[in-house]
């Protein structure tokens, strides 16, 4: 390895692009006064950081930097998830960067700098140069939960997650370097290759490793039992860095989830997927029965989160290209819907923020209850919505491959999150109004970011023959490419 | 050089400095007059009261002023090992360590335009 070469730069364009728009952020942070300003330039560079992404796949993967880093069709297809997250996430902050005294340049900098960690960490293909991705991402959440000073609760929460979210990234580190003692690299392909070789049951180095980081990966993406930091963090961050958190933070999770467990400690023992089964099981239930007991709208949100991060993983279970197809399929939907149901709760301002807040809005503002009835219906599961195509993939996935006690578990829990989501709908349809109607207009870039992720949720639920084919042809180049390398060496 | 010839030299300065300082505490002890006062028995804590609640106040400054010199500090560490094999590395070694320095630079710059430089 003789530093970087130009070929190995141009495979990072994307990321660059992120980089530099905020590093040009931080520089004049206090010469932008202007928010709109600073959002059209997060745009600006989300946009052209996941069409660069598009751009650069070819037919066959292409690693960089002595193949710690790797551009395939799955990190190219979580690049461009990400980059339309926060694409959202900038159109949505509008309204409160205004409301709370943030300086938007430093704000929108943590963000590109976040995102910028993630696209990273979609194309890991090294336990380290993952776990450089996933810092960079969460030690700007950290901030970005924080970043309301003047609200101590703001302070706590942040406070909270950072001091979990070390721990988990100890963990992960720590299986980092048990997997160093027990295969002599990090380097997904020599694990792999480890793996294969011997089974995991008999090398209790390598399956402490495996569960070290399958740990550390599990706090990312908030499955239970790592959950406990969510909901403290969804509550405190201001709504649209929760919404950031939810959608983006667990997708980049999910990516580097999914990589690890099919590229790197695949065994045919099954081993991996037995771990995945405890998390999935685990998160759906717990996080459907404690949504039940919410009152504040982000931390029914954030409970909401962790059951569907526990419904995301069904897919992984089955180690299959298709079961990672259903997974990405829920992974992009989840985002969109999520997004839109937090979006309604920022478009609302501090009455959207608790479950009362919601009595009879119907009869105030009947459109923003009606997008947040199909918010919430999607979340749900309900058809014709894209959530019901998300846990149909998913759960499809996981009857084909004989876990039928894990599909009734999913199906049962969908009932109980039905009873958390009606209820809200329930709240704005049939009670009377109790908070008097506030005059104000939702922000343009708050309707369009509505707007466009209401788009998605209905068509990905009507037409969702693009996404999957989409979905499936990113993984068959990454499957491809996989056994060439296998060859290789 | 046999490999365990080059541990003599650390065994050598462990003994120079117990012998040293065991010296010093040994002679001050039987050499020196005692002339206990109040202050001289308390415990001794570079200064500080001993034992406090800590309600006091800090300001915040201290605080800053470390926090940068500590990040500035330790990603300056990069340039030592840098400095080793620059020669080998050429002129992609330069550019990296231009590129880090210059993202090094931003948040300099940063702060510096933030105010957290004055002493205020």
């Amino acid at each position: 390895m003789n530093g970087a070469s130009m070929d190995d730069l141009a495979l990072l364009i994307p990321e660059l692009i992120l980089v530099s728009t905020a590093l040009g952020f931080i520089l004049a942070a206090r010469r932008i006064e202007n928010a709109h300003m600073a959002t059209a330039g997060t745009i600006f560079a989300a946009l052209s950081a996941a069409s660069a992404s598009v751009w650069l796949v070819s037919d066959s993967a292409r690693t960089a930097f002595g193949g710690m880093f790797i551009v395939d069709g799955y990190s190219q297809f979580f690049k461009v998830l990400i980059g339309a997250a926060l694409a959202l996430t900038a159109l949505v902050s509008e309204r409160r960067i205004d409301v709370e005294s943030v300086r938007p340049a430093e704000y929108h900098a943590l963000l590109l700098l976040a995102s910028t960690g993630m696209m990273f960490a979609a194309s890991a293909f090294d336990l380290l140069t993952l776990y450089l991705g996933l810092e960079l991402t969460t030690l700007c959440s950290y901030i970005l939960v924080g970043i309301t000073v003047e609200r101590p609760k703001s302070n706590e929460a942040a406070i909270k997650y950072f001091l979990l979210g070390s721990f988990a990234s100890a963990l992960f580190l720590y299986g980092v370097s048990l997997t160093f003692g027990a295969t002599g690299d990090t380097g997904f392909a020599t694990v792999a290759l480890a793996v294969s070789e011997n089974t995991l049951r008999n090398n209790a180095v390598l399956l402490a490793a495996m569960s070290l980081i399958g740990a550390g990966l599990a706090f990312k993406i908030a499955a239970v039992p790592f959950h406990a930091w969510a909901p403290d963090a969804y509550e405190g961050a201001s709504a649209p860095v929760a919404a950031f958190l939810a959608a983006a933070s667990k997708a980049a999770g999910l990516a580097a989830l999914g990589r690890v467990a099919l590229d790197a400690f695949a065994s045919p023992s099954g081993i991996a997927s037995g771990f995945l089964i405890g998390l999935a099981a685990l998160s759906i239930s717990v996080g459907s029965i404690l949504a039940v007991s919410q009152t504040d709208m982000k931390r029914l949100l954030a409970y909401s989160s962790i059951a569907h991060a526990g419904y995301a993983l069904l897919g992984f279970i089955s180690g299959t290209t298709e079961g990672a197809s259903a997974t990405m399929t829920y992974a992009f939907l989840y985002v969109f819907m999520t997004l839109g149901a937090f979006g309604v709760v920022i478009a609302l301002g501090k009455r959207g923020e608790s479950l009362d807040g919601y009595q009879g809005l119907a009869a105030q503002r009947p459109g923003t209850a009606a997008l947040m009835l199909l918010f919430l219906l999607s979340l749900t599961g309900i058809p014709p919505t894209a959530g019901f195509v998300a846990k149909f993939v998913v759960i499809q996935s996981v009857v084909s491959t004989g876990h039928w006690m894990l599909a009734v578990l999913a199906v049962v829990c969908t009932v109980v999150t039905a009873f958390v989501y009606l209820r809200v709908a329930v709240l704005m349809y049939m009670k009377e109004p109790q908070t008097p109607e506030e005059p104000a207009r939702f922000p343009t870039a708050v309707s369009a970011a509505l707007a466009i992720a209401a788009l998605v949720t209905v068509l990905g639920g009507i037409l969702p023959g693009p996404l999957t084919r989409w979905t499936d042809s990113a993984l068959a180049a990454k499957s491809a490419t996989s056994i060439s390398r296998n060859v290789d060496r | 050089m046999t490999s365990g010839s080059e541990y003599v030299g650390i065994a050598v300065s462990f003994l120079l400095a117990a012998g040293i300082t065991g010296a010093m505490v040994v002679l001050a002890s039987t050499l020196g007059r005692k002339r206990p006062s109040l202050a001289k028995s308390g415990p001794f804590e570079s200064g500080k009261e001993p034992f406090s609640l800590p309600r006091g106040k800090l300001a915040i400054k201290f605080y800053l002023t470390a926090i940068l010199f500590i990040l500035f500090d330790v990603e300056l560490v990069f340039l030592y090992p840098w400095a080793v094999v620059f020669r080998e590395l050429g002129m992609v070694g330069v550019a990296e360590m231009a590129v880090f320095l210059g993202i090094l630079m931003v948040g300099y710059v940063y702060a510096w335009d933030s105010g957290a430089l004055k002493w205020q």
